[in-house]
Protein backbone atom coordinates (compact mmCIF):
# COMPACT_ATOMS: atom_id res chain seq x y z
CA UNK A 1 0.00 0.00 0.00
CA UNK A 2 2.75 2.32 0.91
CA UNK A 3 4.85 1.34 -2.00
CA UNK A 4 1.53 1.90 -4.34
CA UNK A 5 1.29 5.67 -2.75
CA UNK A 6 4.39 6.92 -3.90
CA UNK A 7 3.78 4.83 -7.37
CA UNK A 8 0.26 6.56 -7.89
CA UNK A 9 2.04 10.19 -6.61
CA UNK A 10 4.57 9.58 -9.56
CA UNK A 11 2.01 8.24 -11.82
CA UNK A 12 -0.56 11.12 -10.82
CA UNK A 13 2.49 13.74 -11.28
CA UNK A 14 3.83 11.91 -14.43
CA UNK A 15 0.16 11.64 -15.71
CA UNK A 16 -0.72 15.74 -15.30
CA UNK A 17 2.42 16.40 -17.82
CA UNK A 18 1.68 13.37 -20.09
CA UNK A 19 -1.90 15.18 -20.96
CA UNK A 20 -1.07 17.99 -22.55
CA UNK A 21 2.53 16.84 -24.11
CA UNK A 22 1.84 13.42 -25.13
CA UNK A 23 5.35 12.14 -24.80
CA UNK A 24 7.26 10.35 -22.03
CA UNK A 25 8.91 12.56 -19.79
CA UNK A 26 11.85 10.38 -18.62
CA UNK A 27 13.19 13.65 -17.05
CA UNK A 28 10.82 13.33 -14.92
CA UNK A 29 12.46 10.78 -12.59
CA UNK A 30 15.36 13.06 -12.43
CA UNK A 31 13.02 16.03 -11.21
CA UNK A 32 11.82 13.57 -7.97
CA UNK A 33 15.30 12.20 -7.43
CA UNK A 34 16.30 16.34 -7.25
CA UNK A 35 13.06 16.79 -4.38
CA UNK A 36 14.28 14.25 -2.70
CA UNK A 37 17.76 15.74 -2.28
CA UNK A 38 16.75 19.27 -2.16
CA UNK A 39 14.55 17.99 0.99
CA UNK A 40 17.24 16.31 2.56
CA UNK A 41 20.04 18.83 2.47
CA UNK A 42 17.19 21.74 3.27
CA UNK A 43 16.52 19.64 6.15
CA UNK A 44 19.97 18.50 7.31
CA UNK A 45 22.40 21.03 6.36
CA UNK A 46 20.32 23.82 6.66
CA UNK A 47 17.84 23.38 9.94
CA UNK A 48 14.46 24.15 8.36
CA UNK A 49 11.79 22.05 9.63
CA UNK A 50 11.19 19.02 7.63
CA UNK A 51 7.27 19.34 6.45
CA UNK A 52 8.64 23.35 5.39
CA UNK A 53 11.75 21.80 3.37
CA UNK A 54 9.66 19.59 1.26
CA UNK A 55 7.30 22.46 0.07
CA UNK A 56 10.51 24.68 -0.60
CA UNK A 57 12.10 21.54 -2.23
CA UNK A 58 8.39 21.17 -4.33
CA UNK A 59 8.77 24.73 -4.78
CA UNK A 60 12.11 24.40 -6.47
CA UNK A 61 11.60 21.36 -8.58
CA UNK A 62 8.58 23.32 -10.43
CA UNK A 63 11.04 25.89 -11.54
CA UNK A 64 13.42 22.68 -12.49
CA UNK A 65 10.68 21.08 -14.48
CA UNK A 66 9.63 24.62 -16.07
CA UNK A 67 13.05 25.34 -16.82
CA UNK A 68 13.76 21.43 -18.59
CA UNK A 69 10.68 22.64 -20.61
CA UNK A 70 11.90 25.72 -22.34
CA UNK A 71 15.37 25.03 -22.86
CA UNK A 72 14.82 22.05 -24.66
CA UNK A 73 11.22 20.19 -25.75
CA UNK A 74 10.07 23.70 -26.29
CA UNK A 75 12.43 24.31 -29.10
CA UNK A 76 11.92 21.18 -30.27
CA UNK A 77 8.54 21.31 -30.54
CA UNK A 78 8.55 24.23 -32.45
CA UNK A 79 10.63 22.51 -35.01
CA UNK A 80 8.75 19.89 -35.12
CA UNK A 81 10.15 16.66 -33.88
CA UNK A 82 8.64 13.28 -33.20
CA UNK A 83 7.94 11.90 -30.18
CA UNK A 84 10.61 9.64 -30.00
CA UNK A 85 12.94 12.49 -30.35
CA UNK A 86 11.62 14.23 -27.34
CA UNK A 87 11.44 11.10 -25.34
CA UNK A 88 15.88 10.20 -26.46
CA UNK A 89 16.16 14.23 -25.52
CA UNK A 90 13.75 13.47 -22.04
CA UNK A 91 16.48 10.42 -21.35
CA UNK A 92 19.68 12.61 -22.22
CA UNK A 93 18.40 15.39 -19.48
CA UNK A 94 17.85 12.33 -17.30
CA UNK A 95 20.74 10.77 -17.04
CA UNK A 96 22.56 14.01 -16.89
CA UNK A 97 20.43 15.50 -14.17
CA UNK A 98 21.42 11.98 -11.93
CA UNK A 99 24.77 12.30 -12.51
CA UNK A 100 25.03 15.68 -11.35
CA UNK A 101 23.52 14.55 -8.17
CA UNK A 102 25.94 11.56 -8.23
CA UNK A 103 28.69 13.97 -7.99
CA UNK A 104 27.38 16.30 -5.70
CA UNK A 105 25.71 14.01 -3.11
CA UNK A 106 28.44 11.02 -4.08
CA UNK A 107 26.66 7.35 -4.84
CA UNK A 108 25.63 6.26 -1.15
CA UNK A 109 22.52 6.13 0.32
CA UNK A 110 21.07 8.71 2.52
CA UNK A 111 18.09 8.70 4.96
CA UNK A 112 16.50 11.00 6.56
CA UNK A 113 14.46 8.27 9.48
CA UNK A 114 12.62 10.23 11.80
CA UNK A 115 11.63 8.83 14.94
CA UNK A 116 12.54 4.71 15.54
CA UNK A 117 11.39 2.21 12.84
CA UNK A 118 9.20 0.37 15.78
CA UNK A 119 6.82 3.23 16.58
CA UNK A 120 3.84 2.13 14.20
CA UNK A 121 0.19 0.77 14.57
CA UNK A 122 -1.11 -2.29 14.45
CA UNK A 123 -3.48 -2.90 11.66
CA UNK A 124 -4.65 -6.35 10.40
CA UNK A 125 -1.47 -7.66 11.58
CA UNK A 126 0.58 -5.72 10.44
CA UNK A 127 2.63 -3.00 11.24
CA UNK A 128 2.55 0.59 9.82
CA UNK A 129 4.16 3.44 10.78
CA UNK A 130 2.84 7.15 10.66
CA UNK A 131 5.06 8.09 8.27
CA UNK A 132 3.37 5.30 5.87
CA UNK A 133 -0.18 6.74 7.01
CA UNK A 134 0.68 9.97 5.89
CA UNK A 135 1.98 9.37 2.67
CA UNK A 136 -1.04 7.33 1.77
CA UNK A 137 -3.63 10.10 3.22
CA UNK A 138 -1.39 12.54 1.71
CA UNK A 139 -1.35 10.78 -1.76
CA UNK A 140 -5.54 10.37 -1.54
CA UNK A 141 -5.74 13.83 -0.53
CA UNK A 142 -4.12 15.39 -3.29
CA UNK A 143 -5.80 13.02 -5.77
CA UNK A 144 -9.08 14.57 -4.77
CA UNK A 145 -7.12 18.08 -5.00
CA UNK A 146 -5.33 17.62 -8.14
CA UNK A 147 -9.24 15.82 -9.06
CA UNK A 148 -10.76 19.56 -8.59
CA UNK A 149 -8.21 21.21 -9.83
CA UNK A 150 -8.37 19.71 -13.38
CA UNK A 151 -12.23 19.13 -13.11
CA UNK A 152 -13.36 22.60 -12.14
CA UNK A 153 -11.19 25.51 -12.46
CA UNK A 154 -10.36 27.64 -15.67
CA UNK A 155 -6.31 26.18 -15.88
CA UNK A 156 -7.89 22.45 -15.48
CA UNK A 157 -10.18 23.12 -18.26
CA UNK A 158 -7.58 24.90 -20.27
CA UNK A 159 -5.54 21.56 -19.70
CA UNK A 160 -7.73 19.67 -20.92
CA UNK A 161 -8.66 21.44 -23.82
CA UNK A 162 -5.06 21.42 -24.84
CA UNK A 163 -5.23 17.71 -24.42
CA UNK A 164 -7.78 16.88 -26.49
CA UNK A 165 -6.59 19.39 -29.23
CA UNK A 166 -4.15 21.92 -29.14
CA UNK A 167 -5.19 23.78 -32.14
CA UNK A 168 -8.71 23.77 -31.01
CA UNK A 169 -7.77 25.22 -27.68
CA UNK A 170 -5.80 28.13 -29.23
CA UNK A 171 -8.24 29.11 -31.69
CA UNK A 172 -10.68 29.69 -28.82
CA UNK A 173 -8.23 31.80 -27.05
CA UNK A 174 -5.96 29.62 -24.72
CA UNK A 175 -2.07 29.59 -25.10
CA UNK A 176 -1.07 26.20 -25.23
CA UNK A 177 2.63 27.10 -24.73
CA UNK A 178 1.65 28.63 -21.09
CA UNK A 179 -1.07 25.46 -20.37
CA UNK A 180 1.95 22.90 -20.90
CA UNK A 181 4.14 25.13 -19.02
CA UNK A 182 1.07 25.32 -16.21
CA UNK A 183 1.40 21.26 -16.51
CA UNK A 184 4.79 21.05 -16.12
CA UNK A 185 4.53 23.12 -12.99
CA UNK A 186 1.98 21.05 -11.30
CA UNK A 187 3.45 18.04 -12.55
CA UNK A 188 7.15 18.71 -11.30
CA UNK A 189 5.46 20.14 -7.49
CA UNK A 190 4.30 17.16 -7.26
CA UNK A 191 7.30 15.40 -7.86
CA UNK A 192 9.07 17.33 -5.81
CA UNK A 193 6.86 16.53 -2.95
CA UNK A 194 7.03 12.61 -3.58
CA UNK A 195 10.51 12.63 -3.81
CA UNK A 196 10.44 14.86 -0.27
CA UNK A 197 7.97 11.79 0.99
CA UNK A 198 10.48 9.00 -0.49
CA UNK A 199 12.74 10.55 1.80
CA UNK A 200 10.88 10.47 4.86
CA UNK A 201 10.12 6.80 4.12
CA UNK A 202 12.78 5.26 2.90
CA UNK A 203 16.63 6.05 2.01
CA UNK A 204 17.56 7.94 -1.32
CA UNK A 205 20.14 7.72 -3.43
CA UNK A 206 20.65 8.87 -6.73
CA UNK A 207 19.80 5.91 -9.16
CA UNK A 208 16.49 5.94 -7.13
CA UNK A 209 15.13 8.04 -10.51
CA UNK A 210 14.84 5.78 -13.21
CA UNK A 211 13.00 2.70 -11.48
CA UNK A 212 10.57 5.50 -10.19
CA UNK A 213 9.57 6.94 -13.38
CA UNK A 214 9.33 3.60 -14.67
CA UNK A 215 7.13 2.33 -12.61
CA UNK A 216 5.25 5.57 -12.77
CA UNK A 217 4.89 5.34 -17.01
CA UNK A 218 3.90 1.75 -16.00
CA UNK A 219 1.45 2.42 -13.40
CA UNK A 220 -0.14 5.25 -16.13
CA UNK A 221 -0.15 2.94 -18.73
CA UNK A 222 -1.43 -0.05 -16.72
CA UNK A 223 -4.42 2.80 -15.07
CA UNK A 224 -4.76 4.56 -19.05
CA UNK A 225 -2.50 7.00 -19.78
CA UNK A 226 -3.41 10.36 -19.54
CA UNK A 227 -6.33 9.54 -17.32
CA UNK A 228 -5.98 10.84 -13.90
CA UNK A 229 -7.42 9.22 -11.46
CA UNK A 230 -6.07 5.83 -13.42
CA UNK A 231 -2.60 7.06 -12.82
CA UNK A 232 -3.46 6.65 -8.56
CA UNK A 233 -5.56 3.40 -9.37
CA UNK A 234 -2.45 2.37 -12.06
CA UNK A 235 -0.22 3.04 -9.30
CA UNK A 236 -1.60 1.23 -6.59
CA UNK A 237 -2.33 -1.91 -8.54
CA UNK A 238 1.27 -2.40 -9.17
CA UNK A 239 2.36 -1.68 -5.95
CA UNK A 240 0.22 -4.42 -4.87
CA UNK A 241 0.78 -6.67 -7.58
CA UNK A 242 4.80 -6.37 -6.62
CA UNK A 243 4.53 -6.76 -3.31
CA UNK A 244 2.52 -9.80 -3.65
CA UNK A 245 4.68 -11.13 -6.45
CA UNK A 246 8.02 -10.71 -4.08
CA UNK A 247 6.06 -12.23 -1.24
CA UNK A 248 5.40 -15.39 -3.39
CA UNK A 249 8.86 -15.69 -5.04
CA UNK A 250 11.64 -13.13 -4.08
CA UNK A 251 12.60 -9.71 -3.72
CA UNK A 252 15.43 -9.46 -6.87
CA UNK A 253 12.46 -10.42 -9.16
CA UNK A 254 10.42 -6.99 -8.68
CA UNK A 255 11.33 -5.14 -11.53
CA UNK A 256 10.71 -8.89 -13.59
CA UNK A 257 7.44 -8.35 -12.25
CA UNK A 258 6.32 -4.97 -12.83
CA UNK A 259 7.86 -4.97 -16.47
CA UNK A 260 6.25 -8.17 -17.39
CA UNK A 261 2.66 -6.42 -16.60
CA UNK A 262 3.58 -3.58 -18.93
CA UNK A 263 4.20 -5.88 -21.62
CA UNK A 264 1.51 -7.65 -20.75
CA UNK A 265 -1.10 -4.71 -20.61
CA UNK A 266 1.02 -3.40 -23.86
CA UNK A 267 0.02 -6.22 -25.78
CA UNK A 268 -3.31 -6.95 -24.77
CA UNK A 269 -5.30 -3.87 -23.46
CA UNK A 270 -3.04 -0.69 -24.24
CA UNK A 271 -5.55 1.88 -23.27
CA UNK A 272 -5.14 0.58 -19.78
CA UNK A 273 -7.62 -0.23 -17.16
CA UNK A 274 -9.34 3.26 -17.30
CA UNK A 275 -8.95 3.79 -20.98
CA UNK A 276 -11.74 4.20 -23.58
CA UNK A 277 -11.08 1.11 -26.07
CA UNK A 278 -11.40 4.13 -28.97
CA UNK A 279 -8.13 5.66 -27.21
CA UNK A 280 -6.30 2.78 -28.83
CA UNK A 281 -6.00 4.74 -32.19
CA UNK A 282 -3.56 6.92 -30.63
CA UNK A 283 -0.90 4.40 -29.67
CA UNK B 1 50.46 -0.36 -25.54
CA UNK B 2 48.07 -3.18 -24.32
CA UNK B 3 45.86 -0.84 -22.91
CA UNK B 4 45.33 1.15 -26.05
CA UNK B 5 44.92 -2.56 -27.60
CA UNK B 6 42.26 -3.42 -25.41
CA UNK B 7 40.36 0.08 -25.22
CA UNK B 8 40.40 -0.74 -29.38
CA UNK B 9 39.34 -4.05 -28.53
CA UNK B 10 36.10 -2.66 -26.49
CA UNK B 11 35.55 -0.49 -29.30
CA UNK B 12 35.73 -2.92 -31.59
CA UNK B 13 33.07 -4.85 -30.37
CA UNK B 14 30.94 -1.75 -29.62
CA UNK B 15 31.13 -1.31 -33.26
CA UNK B 16 29.07 -4.75 -33.79
CA UNK B 17 26.95 -3.14 -31.52
CA UNK B 18 26.11 0.17 -32.95
CA UNK B 19 26.32 -1.71 -36.20
CA UNK B 20 23.64 -4.19 -35.43
CA UNK B 21 21.36 -1.24 -33.66
CA UNK B 22 21.74 0.77 -36.60
CA UNK B 23 20.18 -1.67 -38.61
CA UNK B 24 17.13 -1.71 -36.42
CA UNK B 25 16.94 1.65 -35.56
CA UNK B 26 18.59 4.05 -38.46
CA UNK B 27 17.54 1.58 -41.32
CA UNK B 28 14.30 0.53 -40.36
CA UNK B 29 13.40 3.33 -37.64
CA UNK B 30 12.07 0.98 -35.12
CA UNK B 31 13.39 2.58 -31.86
CA UNK B 32 14.84 -0.41 -29.51
CA UNK B 33 16.31 0.33 -26.31
CA UNK B 34 17.13 -2.77 -25.15
CA UNK B 35 19.51 -3.68 -27.52
CA UNK B 36 22.49 -4.73 -24.84
CA UNK B 37 20.14 -7.39 -23.63
CA UNK B 38 21.08 -9.61 -27.05
CA UNK B 39 24.43 -9.18 -26.16
CA UNK B 40 23.92 -10.35 -22.63
CA UNK B 41 21.64 -13.50 -23.83
CA UNK B 42 25.27 -14.36 -26.26
CA UNK B 43 27.74 -13.54 -23.75
CA UNK B 44 25.66 -15.37 -20.76
CA UNK B 45 24.84 -18.46 -23.28
CA UNK B 46 28.35 -19.20 -24.36
CA UNK B 47 30.14 -18.46 -20.94
CA UNK B 48 27.62 -20.99 -19.56
CA UNK B 49 28.35 -23.49 -22.59
CA UNK B 50 31.87 -23.45 -21.92
CA UNK B 51 32.46 -23.30 -18.21
CA UNK B 52 29.75 -25.83 -17.83
CA UNK B 53 29.66 -28.40 -20.43
CA UNK B 54 33.38 -27.35 -21.70
CA UNK B 55 31.54 -26.68 -25.43
CA UNK B 56 34.62 -24.57 -27.38
CA UNK B 57 33.86 -20.93 -27.44
CA UNK B 58 33.43 -21.75 -31.27
CA UNK B 59 29.93 -23.32 -31.00
CA UNK B 60 29.20 -20.98 -28.20
CA UNK B 61 29.79 -18.56 -30.47
CA UNK B 62 27.20 -19.29 -32.48
CA UNK B 63 24.57 -20.91 -30.36
CA UNK B 64 24.70 -17.52 -28.24
CA UNK B 65 23.92 -15.58 -31.55
CA UNK B 66 21.27 -18.13 -32.01
CA UNK B 67 20.18 -17.68 -29.00
CA UNK B 68 20.15 -13.67 -29.10
CA UNK B 69 18.22 -13.96 -32.14
CA UNK B 70 16.20 -16.47 -31.11
CA UNK B 71 15.10 -14.15 -28.35
CA UNK B 72 15.30 -10.96 -30.57
CA UNK B 73 11.75 -13.00 -32.17
CA UNK B 74 10.43 -13.84 -28.70
CA UNK B 75 10.44 -9.87 -28.43
CA UNK B 76 9.86 -8.86 -31.81
CA UNK B 77 6.60 -11.04 -32.67
CA UNK B 78 4.48 -9.83 -30.04
CA UNK B 79 5.36 -5.84 -29.72
CA UNK B 80 6.25 -5.18 -33.29
CA UNK B 81 2.69 -3.86 -33.84
CA UNK B 82 3.00 -1.13 -31.49
CA UNK B 83 4.09 2.25 -32.23
CA UNK B 84 6.76 4.43 -31.80
CA UNK B 85 7.66 5.23 -28.38
CA UNK B 86 5.65 2.37 -26.87
CA UNK B 87 7.44 0.24 -28.97
CA UNK B 88 10.89 1.65 -27.31
CA UNK B 89 9.01 0.74 -23.82
CA UNK B 90 8.70 -2.46 -24.66
CA UNK B 91 12.09 -3.29 -25.66
CA UNK B 92 13.03 -0.81 -22.91
CA UNK B 93 10.88 -3.61 -20.50
CA UNK B 94 12.51 -6.00 -22.32
CA UNK B 95 15.94 -5.18 -21.37
CA UNK B 96 15.14 -4.70 -17.55
CA UNK B 97 13.63 -7.98 -18.08
CA UNK B 98 16.77 -10.11 -19.23
CA UNK B 99 18.97 -7.85 -16.94
CA UNK B 100 17.28 -9.30 -13.98
CA UNK B 101 17.17 -12.58 -14.79
CA UNK B 102 20.77 -12.85 -15.17
CA UNK B 103 21.15 -10.67 -11.62
CA UNK B 104 18.39 -13.23 -9.72
CA UNK B 105 18.69 -16.84 -11.44
CA UNK B 106 21.44 -17.53 -9.65
CA UNK B 107 21.29 -21.29 -10.49
CA UNK B 108 22.35 -20.70 -13.55
CA UNK B 109 24.01 -17.14 -13.99
CA UNK B 110 25.56 -16.87 -10.25
CA UNK B 111 23.90 -13.75 -9.78
CA UNK B 112 25.73 -10.94 -9.07
CA UNK B 113 29.23 -13.14 -8.45
CA UNK B 114 29.55 -13.27 -12.43
CA UNK B 115 30.76 -16.15 -14.11
CA UNK B 116 34.66 -15.98 -13.99
CA UNK B 117 37.20 -18.16 -15.88
CA UNK B 118 35.76 -18.12 -19.11
CA UNK B 119 37.87 -19.79 -21.82
CA UNK B 120 39.79 -17.80 -24.59
CA UNK B 121 39.14 -18.46 -27.99
CA UNK B 122 41.85 -20.82 -29.55
CA UNK B 123 42.79 -21.82 -33.26
CA UNK B 124 43.88 -25.68 -32.80
CA UNK B 125 46.35 -25.45 -30.16
CA UNK B 126 46.80 -22.42 -30.45
CA UNK B 127 45.44 -19.89 -27.54
CA UNK B 128 44.59 -16.25 -28.45
CA UNK B 129 46.43 -14.72 -25.37
CA UNK B 130 48.08 -11.72 -26.58
CA UNK B 131 45.87 -8.45 -27.02
CA UNK B 132 47.47 -8.03 -30.69
CA UNK B 133 45.48 -11.08 -31.76
CA UNK B 134 42.52 -11.00 -30.33
CA UNK B 135 42.46 -7.41 -31.57
CA UNK B 136 42.82 -9.07 -35.39
CA UNK B 137 39.95 -11.69 -34.01
CA UNK B 138 37.76 -9.18 -33.39
CA UNK B 139 38.93 -7.35 -36.57
CA UNK B 140 37.67 -10.02 -38.75
CA UNK B 141 34.19 -10.40 -36.63
CA UNK B 142 34.01 -6.55 -37.96
CA UNK B 143 34.87 -6.76 -41.37
CA UNK B 144 32.19 -10.09 -41.28
CA UNK B 145 29.63 -7.64 -39.55
CA UNK B 146 29.73 -4.72 -42.08
CA UNK B 147 29.81 -6.92 -45.32
CA UNK B 148 26.59 -8.57 -43.86
CA UNK B 149 25.29 -5.50 -42.84
CA UNK B 150 26.16 -3.20 -45.97
CA UNK B 151 24.91 -6.73 -48.35
CA UNK B 152 21.59 -6.11 -46.37
CA UNK B 153 21.12 -2.55 -46.23
CA UNK B 154 22.38 -2.65 -50.36
CA UNK B 155 19.64 -5.40 -51.15
CA UNK B 156 15.78 -5.45 -52.12
CA UNK B 157 15.25 -6.10 -49.04
CA UNK B 158 17.33 -3.15 -47.49
CA UNK B 159 15.08 -0.85 -49.71
CA UNK B 160 11.81 -2.09 -48.40
CA UNK B 161 13.52 -1.37 -45.00
CA UNK B 162 13.96 2.03 -45.83
CA UNK B 163 10.58 2.54 -47.12
CA UNK B 164 9.08 1.20 -44.09
CA UNK B 165 11.15 3.65 -41.95
CA UNK B 166 10.00 6.81 -43.98
CA UNK B 167 6.80 5.81 -44.79
CA UNK B 168 4.88 2.17 -43.45
CA UNK B 169 1.60 2.95 -44.34
CA UNK B 170 2.70 3.52 -48.05
CA UNK B 171 5.29 0.29 -47.94
CA UNK B 172 2.10 -1.33 -46.44
CA UNK B 173 0.11 -0.27 -49.90
CA UNK B 174 2.54 -1.62 -52.07
CA UNK B 175 2.17 -5.16 -50.83
CA UNK B 176 4.88 -5.54 -48.50
CA UNK B 177 4.47 -7.32 -45.58
CA UNK B 178 6.07 -4.86 -43.21
CA UNK B 179 5.47 -6.48 -39.86
CA UNK B 180 7.16 -9.75 -41.05
CA UNK B 181 10.29 -7.49 -42.51
CA UNK B 182 10.41 -5.68 -38.93
CA UNK B 183 11.12 -8.74 -37.38
CA UNK B 184 13.05 -10.30 -39.30
CA UNK B 185 15.52 -7.17 -39.05
CA UNK B 186 15.00 -7.89 -34.89
CA UNK B 187 16.30 -11.32 -35.47
CA UNK B 188 19.36 -10.30 -38.16
CA UNK B 189 20.31 -7.20 -35.65
CA UNK B 190 19.88 -9.50 -31.86
CA UNK B 191 22.10 -12.26 -33.91
CA UNK B 192 24.98 -10.22 -34.36
CA UNK B 193 24.42 -8.47 -30.74
CA UNK B 194 24.90 -11.85 -29.72
CA UNK B 195 28.14 -12.22 -31.77
CA UNK B 196 29.30 -9.10 -29.76
CA UNK B 197 28.33 -10.24 -26.39
CA UNK B 198 30.30 -13.80 -26.45
CA UNK B 199 33.13 -12.20 -28.11
CA UNK B 200 32.97 -9.56 -25.29
CA UNK B 201 32.34 -12.90 -22.70
CA UNK B 202 35.52 -14.42 -24.12
CA UNK B 203 37.93 -11.52 -24.09
CA UNK B 204 37.33 -10.58 -20.72
CA UNK B 205 36.71 -13.88 -19.42
CA UNK B 206 34.46 -13.10 -16.71
CA UNK B 207 31.20 -11.92 -16.90
CA UNK B 208 28.70 -10.23 -14.47
CA UNK B 209 25.25 -8.81 -14.92
CA UNK B 210 26.36 -5.43 -14.32
CA UNK B 211 28.11 -4.98 -17.63
CA UNK B 212 24.60 -5.21 -19.41
CA UNK B 213 22.81 -2.62 -17.67
CA UNK B 214 19.74 -0.37 -18.93
CA UNK B 215 22.79 2.30 -19.10
CA UNK B 216 24.92 0.24 -21.60
CA UNK B 217 21.47 0.27 -24.18
CA UNK B 218 21.51 3.92 -23.69
CA UNK B 219 25.06 4.28 -24.62
CA UNK B 220 24.80 1.93 -27.67
CA UNK B 221 22.05 4.01 -28.59
CA UNK B 222 24.26 7.23 -28.31
CA UNK B 223 26.45 5.78 -30.56
CA UNK B 224 23.92 5.27 -33.11
CA UNK B 225 22.59 8.35 -33.35
CA UNK B 226 26.06 10.19 -32.53
CA UNK B 227 27.43 8.64 -35.60
CA UNK B 228 24.55 8.54 -37.42
CA UNK B 229 21.18 6.70 -38.16
CA UNK B 230 21.40 4.86 -41.28
CA UNK B 231 25.37 5.07 -41.82
CA UNK B 232 27.40 2.35 -41.40
CA UNK B 233 30.42 4.69 -41.49
CA UNK B 234 28.82 6.00 -39.21
CA UNK B 235 28.48 3.85 -36.31
CA UNK B 236 32.25 2.99 -37.19
CA UNK B 237 32.59 7.15 -36.01
CA UNK B 238 30.14 7.00 -33.17
CA UNK B 239 31.86 3.82 -31.36
CA UNK B 240 35.09 4.56 -31.86
CA UNK B 241 34.72 8.20 -30.46
CA UNK B 242 32.22 7.29 -27.60
CA UNK B 243 34.54 4.60 -26.46
CA UNK B 244 38.13 6.50 -26.59
CA UNK B 245 36.78 9.90 -26.15
CA UNK B 246 35.57 8.92 -21.93
CA UNK B 247 39.08 6.85 -21.78
CA UNK B 248 40.88 10.58 -22.01
CA UNK B 249 39.06 11.41 -18.72
CA UNK B 250 41.09 8.61 -16.75
CA UNK B 251 44.40 11.09 -17.53
CA UNK B 252 43.33 13.88 -15.37
CA UNK B 253 43.55 12.35 -12.77
CA UNK B 254 40.29 12.39 -11.05
CA UNK B 255 38.72 9.79 -8.55
CA UNK B 256 36.87 7.16 -9.93
CA UNK B 257 33.55 8.14 -7.91
CA UNK B 258 33.64 11.66 -9.86
CA UNK B 259 34.60 9.80 -13.36
CA UNK B 260 32.44 7.50 -13.64
CA UNK B 261 29.20 9.86 -13.25
CA UNK B 262 30.57 12.49 -15.25
CA UNK B 263 31.39 10.22 -18.23
CA UNK B 264 27.19 9.57 -18.09
CA UNK B 265 26.76 13.15 -17.47
CA UNK B 266 28.94 13.91 -20.52
CA UNK B 267 26.82 10.89 -22.60
CA UNK B 268 23.21 12.71 -21.77
CA UNK B 269 24.60 15.96 -22.44
CA UNK B 270 25.70 15.02 -25.68
CA UNK B 271 22.66 13.21 -26.17
CA UNK B 272 20.50 16.12 -25.81
CA UNK B 273 23.06 18.33 -27.94
CA UNK B 274 22.52 16.22 -30.51
CA UNK B 275 19.21 15.87 -30.41
CA UNK B 276 19.09 19.35 -30.68
CA UNK B 277 21.10 20.56 -32.64
CA UNK B 278 22.49 17.62 -35.03
CA UNK B 279 19.85 14.91 -35.60
CA UNK B 280 21.47 13.37 -38.08
CA UNK B 281 24.49 12.60 -36.41
CA UNK B 282 27.75 13.54 -37.33
CA UNK B 283 28.37 12.25 -40.83
CA UNK B 284 24.43 10.64 -41.09
CA UNK B 285 22.24 11.75 -43.89
CA UNK B 286 19.55 10.78 -42.86
CA UNK B 287 17.72 12.90 -40.58
CA UNK B 288 15.76 11.25 -37.94
CA UNK B 289 12.56 12.87 -37.01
Amino acid sequence: MVVGGIYSLVALSFAIIYKTIRFFHFAHGSVIVAGAYIAYSLSCFVGIPLLLSIVVSSLITTVLGIVIYKTTYSYLRVIGSSNLILAITSFGIFIFIQNLFQILYGAQILSLKTGPVSEGHLIMGGTITNVQISIIVISCLLLVLIRSVVVETRIGKAIRAVADDPLGASISGINPERIIIYSFGIGSALAGLSGGLISLESSIEPTMGLNLILKGIIASIIGGLGSIPGAVLGGFFLGIVENLGIWKIQAGWKDTISFAVLIAFLLFRPEGILGKRTDRENL
Amino acid sequence: MAYLLHILIIAGIYIILTLSLNLIIGYTGLPALGHIAFACIGAYSSGILALNFGISPWIGLIVGACAASFFGFVIAFPSIRLKGDYLALATFGFGVIVYSISKNWIDLTRGPMGLPGIPKFSFFSYELQPVWAYLIFVLVFIVFTTFIINRVVDSPFGRVLRSIREDEVASLSIGKNVNRYKITVFVIGAFFAGIAGSLYAHYITFIDPSSFTVMESIAVLLMVVFGGMGSIKGSFVGALTLVILPEMLRFLGMPSSVAAPLRQMIYGGLLVLLMLKRPQGIIGDYRFR
